[in-house]
């Protein structure tokens, strides 16, 4: 049995907070941003490069890595878009709760980069979804992944809690906060199979010796 | 281009394309690794599609330890090919992503379900064989291209006129008459 709950919002008290408790809530959040990888493709390795002992994002608060979407607060898009891709993208980014934060890593997830011109490529993330720091280069150091940090950390800093800049930002992609219902599917069915059941044909044919 | 050690290439002719399969798979070569196409339809002799499959080597008998083959055959555009999914299951696949990115229509395809050649990759809906060089990359007609198109051209840095290098023009860019850019 499943129970549909409702995506986790921040409440209405956070909005009338008094100033000294919005620096602390902004102060918590920053510094505890549970991050949730899509990795997508090289972009991706840079990425797990920033986030091993080398580079340590975790010592900017950052945390890798969430267990899914639900659970994260900061979603990194590292890679290639596609535009196949890009429902799945959409889908997760909305199962995350609010407060939430986008960082595109990379040129592919910025505008298309090197694959601009192709037929399956989406010409930057930030058509399906809203990005709050662009990370530039093909691939970027992991040194430029962490000043994105430090820049999506200054922009939290200065927010007011509940209007996150996701929330307050035109979007011309989809009317508003979609509701948990749109974001659960049910199970895929099998699809019917005539030959299901019977002994396939191996590769091998018959005269050949069986090793 | 160098040829990487241990690799055999065979040149067939279209109608035997299935029968070098089997023959090479008898003289050992019973891993199907990939099957795809190269468009060569601007040719100057003989246009069509270049199909490669890479065979390998994997059991004890084989030439030498996983000895690997490139079957090799020029399809003319229209043309039928014989399918190798009787031979290797494998081929299945590969064959249905070459049908589907150039539009190369495979014989006695048959990988079991009966359901025959359908697309494996591209969306639902999509029109047209991608990885031909006459598909029109249709992005730079409905938007700016962002990026510089002459080394120097980029944003902040000075247009160079007339420079003696070609200009460049990518395959598949659309021309003039899909309108201003
Ligand atoms: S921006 Fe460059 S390195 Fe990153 S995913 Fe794209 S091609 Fe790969």
């Amino acid at each position: 049995m499943t129970v549909d709950l409702p995506t986790p919002r921040v409440g209405v008290l956070a909005d009338r907070a008094p100033e000294a408790v919005r620096i602390v809530l902004n102060w918590g959040r920053r510094y505890s941003l549970w991050v949730f990888n899509f990795g997508l493709a090289c972009c991706a390795i840079e990425f797990i490069a920033a986030s091993m002992a080398r580079h340590d994002f975790i010592r900017l608060g950052v945390i890798p890595f969430a267990p899914g979407p639900r659970q994260s607060d900061l979603m990194v898009v590292s890679g290639t878009v596609t535009d196949k891709m890009a429902p799945a993208i959409r889908r997760l980014y909305e199962q995350m709760p609010e407060p939430k934060y986008v960082i595109s890593f990379g040129a592919c997830s910025n505008s298309g980069g090197p694959y601009w011109d192709s037929y399956c490529v989406t010409k930057g993330v930030d058509q399906v979804i809203p990005v709050d720091v662009y990370v530039p280069g093909c691939p970027p150091r992991p040194e430029a992944l962490l000043h994105g940090i430090l820049t999506l950390q200054q922009q939290i800093a200065a927010e007011r809690p509940g209007h996150a800049r996701s929330r307050l930002r035109p979007r011309p992609f989809a009317p508003g906060p979609v509701g948990a219902g749109e974001l659960t599917r049910d199970l895929v069915a099998k699809p019917d199979q005539p030959g299901a059941g019977e002994q396939r044909p191996s590769g091998r044919s018959p005269s050949e010796p069986q090793r | 281009m160098s040829v990487p050690p241990g690799l055999v290439t065979r040149d067939v002719p279209r109608q035997e394309w299935r029968a070098a399969a089997e023959q090479a798979r008898a003289e050992g070569y019973d891993f199907f690794d990939w099957l795809s196409a190269v468009d060569q339809s601007d040719a100057e002799e003989d246009p069509g599609l270049d199909v490669v499959c890479h065979l390998m080597a994997t059991g004890p008998d084989a030439p030498r330890p996983l000895a690997r083959l490139l079957l090799r055959t020029r399809v003319p555009d229209g043309q039928p090919l014989a399918s190798l999914t009787g031979l290797f299951a494998g081929a299945a696949w590969a064959e249905r992503e070459t049908h589907e990115m150039f539009g190369l229509p495979v014989d006695g395809f048959d990988d079991g379900t009966g359901a025959g050649l359908r697309p494996l990759l591209l969306p639902d809906g999509f029109e047209g064989t991608p990885l031909r060089k006459e598909f029109v990359l249709a992005a730079r007609a409905s938007k700016a291209w962002p990026g510089a198109k002459e080394p120097g051209e980029g944003e902040g840095s000075r247009p160079r006129r007339s420079s003696s290098r070609r200009r460049l023009l990518p395959p598949g860019v659309p021309d003039p008459s899909w309108g201003p850019r």
